[in-house]
């Protein structure tokens, strides 16, 4: 894509430079990235300018600048076509380069084998799809693969089972849903994860999809154009089971609790009040806010690929651990395994282990059940 | 043969249509030249007859331009043109006419755009459809 | 000759076709030589030329002494849209003394020449048919002959805020009789909330006071405060308007505004519209202390008589007896010539920003809420405090195009509001000289006279302008300050600032209670969705329909100075028909034919304005045209089964001649 391209593509003459996309940008404080520039440049320049990998790579795509832009230019979209650029020369980090490969190749960016795909589900008796269910659960490949994030899936399943909703997986058969792969700008690798995906989904004749990842659910919302299935995030199933009573709580939990608002899931589909009913609903629970919350949530810093790449300077995950405790949070419940992870390492790097828990919505519900 | 240049006769009221048409003129929005507008003051004056009448004399398309819905200048007249529209697409149906000839489109003062997209749609679509059945065979060259 | 007679059928028909180059905007695409030379040779044509400029004065003549000359008859011009120059040109052959409803007009500028540049070839064929067709219809013209009727000389104003009280004066000073509708029960609008006004900082209250007052004195101004429209019939010179006055439940003329009921009500706790909620009033109340009428009224909602069946304190403390419980609505019917409306604005809601915390913190205020703080009647007694903790800020920022400029809410600016906050932060500064004030602003707009010096001088003042629409505001836990998130575009930086106070200056959007009026007059609504005036440049106080006029903040966003010109535009505009006495009406109107009517009654069930009527004399009645009341749209005609009703200038005779001609094949007009 040349300037030309991305002016008429993006509306770049549009642009007023009022600068509330760079100032709602998260991360533009600690990587110096000015979304503003970069698309004034190419209208100045007539030419895309080269920034450093730092710069370039600290989006979160959390699409602040987007929802807010007063003429619906989306900064991050034009972000991710210059990503597109610096992936299609090969200029990027070896661990980005990694995950796109592992992606094509085994079908998660995690560099894992597709036949573990299913491990965590050992010890627990879950249907494949084809055995015949009303609902695939989508795992995602953190939760999936990922140690600490594996006991999300665990406890959804076990949510979801208690509550008699019939589910089936596609085990080893399951592909990254593209979600990063797009952030990162390798469209053509996405638009072959979203063939390959509907193919299977097709195949199995799924019409409902819960996930229990906000990128994915995202992602085959808004980015897969298509009719074919249903998408719900797991907050919103569950807040619906509870509603409904076919899932109910044995114990109480005397928590303080504190919600984080995923950015895919708050902010890009206005999920917000789902999980906090589902929280509400468990006794003895008390939930707390934060300051920055809803619409104004602070990024966790966890999507648009930096799950695969190291920016240097300090974390939003380590300011929202810190206000967390300060709230007197007792428990950071999240939604989204990506903010899982950045909490669980923001609680070492703050040295607050011992103080804050972080969970995962369904992992607090199993709590109580 | 040369592509095939459809006449369009359009019917649309003085108060918003018309104006509408005059919008995409002072903002210089381009489209096909196709269309000729006959105005009236108000859809309402327009008589099924003069529909029928034109599609006889080889119109290959009717376009019909009034205010919105709750807007007509008149306050109703716009309904009653809806209904006879409607009448007349039904007697084009049993005559073995499309009745897709005949367009009803709302289309206010302040809708410049929409009155040149609406003209640009209509003629690709009755360029889509070919001439008038009724124009006699000579004339079509 | 009598109305409705034809031209004599004997008379030979002598067409004259006049094509205008308008200056290159029809010559450069159009070839109108050619144009001009093919009507030449249609039948009927007598004189066919063309011209720079028609409806310039050497144009004018030339049509003029061309009817003279070749004996015209008729007269066909091929130039602008008819909805420019169709007024000058049945002048000008008036003025040759040729019946001003001999002429028919062809659009080939907005509706050929502009839209079709890029295709001279086929915008010349289109012109040539589009002629073709004109002259078809010319040939079946007939004179006809205006209808006059007489103007009731009053006008009904609607809304006063500072539009609506200058347009009632101006309009009472010239002698017509006014009734000013406002559905407050108080008048002064949006004004009487500021403190000060921009750039001369003149008391607000004290400008608006001595016109407020002037209005219930002026002999000729009828005002119905607490009162709104309830319908509106009729046409210019001659609307029916029926008013509703709603119940005080106190009465006008023996209240003293003494102020002992609203002392004495229990209910002291119900926000205060005037002061946006930042103070409280009883349920029995005046809006503000120089409310015009100075009557207090009773809150319907809040009162505990109406509410639970108790206490009527007020009833027995009001020394003057004016209470009155047993009060209704009442609805006044009048007689005006003309309308003006000035239903002001509202407030954009700053909860549709969420970024900026309005409902999160008490800090964080609308520009409107700051002026009530500012006002020395206001809440605070012009203290100005933080409504957290009623102390005085020391960092202020002001956060400008709030729902402006902005094609999710709001696309347009708002005009006001960048005056409105450096007039803000000059105020800041006079109070608390050593507190902090930054402005976030995109661009600033000081557009107006003396506008761009007040700016200077505030910049002189300190107060620390930035460019950068502020991101967001948010609080540190356990702090008691906003920060404020943004971008300095100039320095390409994004920063976090501490503030105590946090302004939003938010855009002006059009009144919801002025949807009812736009309704009952069908009027039109720009894509802003303020009201639209008939012309932007030229009838910028007019309205499509005849008789309705705008000023205000109602035709779009504005500052006093401009509403007050608008406002006095439009009372000398609305002065017009009044000071004639009579409106001539289009005669283009429907009539039947006697012989053809069966008396079927369709026409009656179609027409919605009661124009045309079955006479039920005998079971031979036959339909009749209140020539008054009769609108010119048609529906009758195309509704008759028997055709026997003809709308004069758009009879079907005529309408069909021009879809018959342009429908010729192209071959045959060559
Ligand atoms: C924060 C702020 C500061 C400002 N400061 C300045 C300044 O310093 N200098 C300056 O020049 N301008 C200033 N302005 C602009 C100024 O307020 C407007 O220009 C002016 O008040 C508009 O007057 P208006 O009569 O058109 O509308 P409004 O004041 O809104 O009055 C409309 C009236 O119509 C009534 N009404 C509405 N609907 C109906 C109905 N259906 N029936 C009957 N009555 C109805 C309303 O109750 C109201 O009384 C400021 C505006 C804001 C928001
Ligand atoms: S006036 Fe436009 S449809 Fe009636």
């Amino acid at each position: 894509m040349n300037a030309q391209e991305l002016i008429q593509k993006h509306k770049l003459l549009e642009c007023i430079h009022c600068g509330i996309c760079t100032g709602s940008c998260p991360v533009s404080r600690n990587a110096g990235l000015n979304i503003r520039k970069y698309m004034r440049e190419v209208v100045a320049h007539g030419d895309v300018t080269v920034h450093s990998q730092n710069e370039l790579w600290s989006c979160t795509t959390c699409a602040t600048c987007g929802i807010r832009c007063p003429k619906e230019i989306i900064p991050y979209e034009f972000l991710i076509d210059i990503r597109s650029l610096a992936v299609e020369k090969g200029q990027v980090a070896a661990t980005i380069r990694d995950a796109l490969e592992s992606t094509f190749k085994n079908g998660n960016p995690w560099e894992r084998i597709r036949s573990k795909r299913s491990e965590w589900t050992q010890g627990l008796e879950i249907k494949h799809i084809s055995q015949g269910a009303e609902m695939l659960y989508f795992v995602g490949c953190t939760p999936a693969y990922d140690p600490r994030a594996q006991k999300i899936a665990r406890s959804l399943a076990e949510c979801l089972g208690k509550a008699n909703v019939d589910f089936g997986i596609l085990g080893v058969e399951e592909n990254c849903c593209g979600s990063e792969i797009y952030g990162m700008g390798e469209k053509g690798l996405f638009e072959f994860l979203v063939e390959e995906n509907m193919k299977i989904f097709r195949k199995h004749h799924i019409e409902r999809i819960v996930t229990g990842c906000p990128h994915a659910f995202h992602t085959f919302k808004n980015r897969y154009d298509q009719t074919d299935f249903e998408v719900q995030h797991h907050t919103q199933l569950l807040s619906k089971v509870i509603e409904e009573g076919k899932l109910t709580f044995s114990k109480e939990l005397k928590k303080q609790v504190i919600y984080h608002d995923p950015c895919f899931l708050g902010k890009q589909n206005g999920v917000y009040d789902e999980p906090r009913k589902a929280i509400e609903s468990i006794p003895g629970v008390k939930l707390l806010e934060f300051d920055r919350t809803r619409e104004r949530s602070l990024c966790c810093e966890g999507g648009g690929g930096r799950m695969w790449i190291d920016i240097t300077g300090p974390r939003l995950a380590e300011n929202r651990v810190r206000n967390a405790t300060k709230y007197g949070a007792e428990i950071l419940v999240t939604a989204c395994p990506f903010c899982l992870s950045t909490f669980e390492d923001a609680v070492k790097t703050t040295g607050l282990e011992g103080k804050i828990q972080i969970m995962d919505l369904a992992e607090l519900l199993s709590l109580a059940l | 043969m040369t592509e095939f240049e459809p006449t369009i006769i359009g019917f649309t009221c003085n108060w918003c249509t018309y104006a509408g048409a005059d919008l995409a003129g002072t903002s210089k929005i381009q489209y096909p030249t196709n269309i000729r507008i006959i105005r009236v003051m108000c859809t309402g004056r327009i008589e099924p007859e003069f529909i029928l009448d034109a599609l006889r004399l080889g119109a290959d398309g009717i376009l019909i331009g009034g205010c919105h819905p709750g807007d007509c200048h008149y306050q109703e007249g716009n309904y009653k043109t809806e209904l006879r529209v409607r009448l007349v697409k039904s007697l084009l149906t049993s005559l073995g006419i499309e009745p897709e000839r005949v367009r009803l489109e709302w289309i206010s003062a302040s809708e410049g755009q929409k009155f040149a997209e609406t003209v640009q749609s209509f003629v690709d679509e009755i360029r889509e459809l070919g001439p008038n059945p009724l124009k006699k065979n000579s004339e079509l060259k | 000759m009598q109305k409705g007679e034809k031209l004599n059928d004997s008379q030979e028909i002598r067409i004259g076709v006049f094509i205008c180059h308008c200056g290159t905007n029809i010559a450069n695409t159009i070839d109108v030589k050619k144009v001009a030379e093919y009507a030449s040779k249609l039948p009927e044509v007598t004189f066919a030329s063309d011209e720079r400029y028609v409806c310039s004065e050497p144009g004018q003549a030339l049509i003029r002494d061309s009817i003279k000359k070749h004996n015209l008859n008729k007269v066909v011009i091929a130039s602008c849209s008819p909805r420019m120059h169709e007024p000058t040109f049945r002048k000008t052959l008036e003025a040759a003394g040729l019946n001003s409803s001999l002429l028919e007009m062809v659009n080939i500028r907005e509706q050929c020449s502009w839209v079709h540049m890029h295709e001279p070839k086929k915008a010349t064929e289109k012109a040539k048919a589009l002629v073709a067709s004109a002259i078809a219809k010319a040939g079946l013209l007939e004179p006809l002959y205006p209808l006059k009727f007489k103007v009731t000389p009053s006008t009904l104003v609607v809304g006063a805020g500072i539009a609506g009280i200058q347009a009632s004066l101006d309009l009472a000073n010239k002698g017509f009789k006014v009734y000013l509708v406002e559905r407050a029960p108080s008048i002064g609008g949006h004004m009487a909330q500021l403190d000060k006004t921009f750039p001369t900082l003149d008391c607000s209250a004290c400008i608006l006071t001595p016109k407020m007052v002037d209005v219930p004195r002026h002999p000729n101004i009828n005002l119905l405060s607490y009162s709104e429209v309830k319908s509106v019939d009729g046409f210019i010179g001659n609307f029916k308007v029926v008013i509703t006055k709603k119940a005080r439940y106190i009465n006008e003329v023996k209240c003293t505004s003494c102020g002992v009921c609203a002392e004495k009500c229990p209910v002291k706790n119900i926000p205060s519209e005037f002061n946006l909620g930042l103070g409280k009033r009883a349920a029995t109340y005046v809006p503000f202390p120089q409310a015009v009428p100075p009557t207090y009224t009773i809150d319907k909602e809040n009162c505990l008589w109406f509410t639970k069946g108790v206490c009527r304190v007020c009833e027995k403390v009001c020394p003057a007896n004016a209470v009155d419980f047993s009060q209704e609505e009442q609805e006044i019917q009048v007689d005006v010539g003309t309308i003006i409306i000035a239903t002001g604005y509202d407030l954009f809601d700053v909860k549709q920003k969420p970024e900026y915390g309005y409902e999160m913190y008490k800090d964080v205020i609308s520009s409107l809420e700051f002026e009530r703080l500012l006002s020395a009647a206001g809440p605070t007694g012009g203290k100005l405090v933080r409504p957290s903790n009623g102390i005085e800020p020391r960092k202020i920022a002001f956060i400008q195009c709030v729902g402006s400029r902005d094609v999710q809410t709001n696309p347009y600016c708002s005009r006001i509001c960048c005056m409105a906050s450096i007039k803000h932060a000059h105020q800041v500064k006079e109070k608390h000289p050593d507190a902090e004030v930054s402005v976030f602003y995109i661009d600033l707009r000081a557009f107006g006279k003396g506008y761009e010096e007040f700016y200077a001088r505030v910049q002189q003042e300190g107060v620390n302008f930035v460019r950068g629409k502020a991101a967001e505001v948010y609080k540190e836990p356990n702090s008691d300050n906003l920060t404020l998130v943004f971008e300095d575009t100039l320095l390409g930086e994004v920063q976090e600032q501490e503030f105590d106070m946090v302004v939003l200056a938010a855009g002006l959007v059009p009144r919801t209670t002025a949807e009812p009026i736009q309704k009952m007059l069908k009027l039109s609504l720009s894509p802003d969705n303020f009201f639209l005036e008939a012309h932007p440049k030229l009838r910028p106080v007019e309205t499509q329909i005849a008789g309705v006029y705008l000023c205000g903040c109602a035709q779009g966003p504005k500052d006093i100075p401009d509403v007050v010109a608008q406002a006095s535009a439009a009372a000398s505009q609305a002065s017009i028909p009044l000071a004639k006495g009579e409106v001539v009406a289009e005669p283009t109107i429907a009539y039947v034919d006697q012989d053809l009517c069966c008396g079927c009654k369709v026409c009656e069930s179609v027409c919605v304005y009661d124009a045309i009527e079955v006479e039920a004399t005998d079971e031979n009645g036959k339909a009749k045209v209140n020539e008054a009341l009769c609108t010119c749209c048609g529906s009758c005609v195309a509704a008759c089964p028997a055709r026997a009703i003809t709308l004069r200038g758009f009879t079907s005779e005529q309408i069909s001649a021009q879809f018959e001609a342009l429908l010729k094949p192209a071959q045959q007009r060559d």
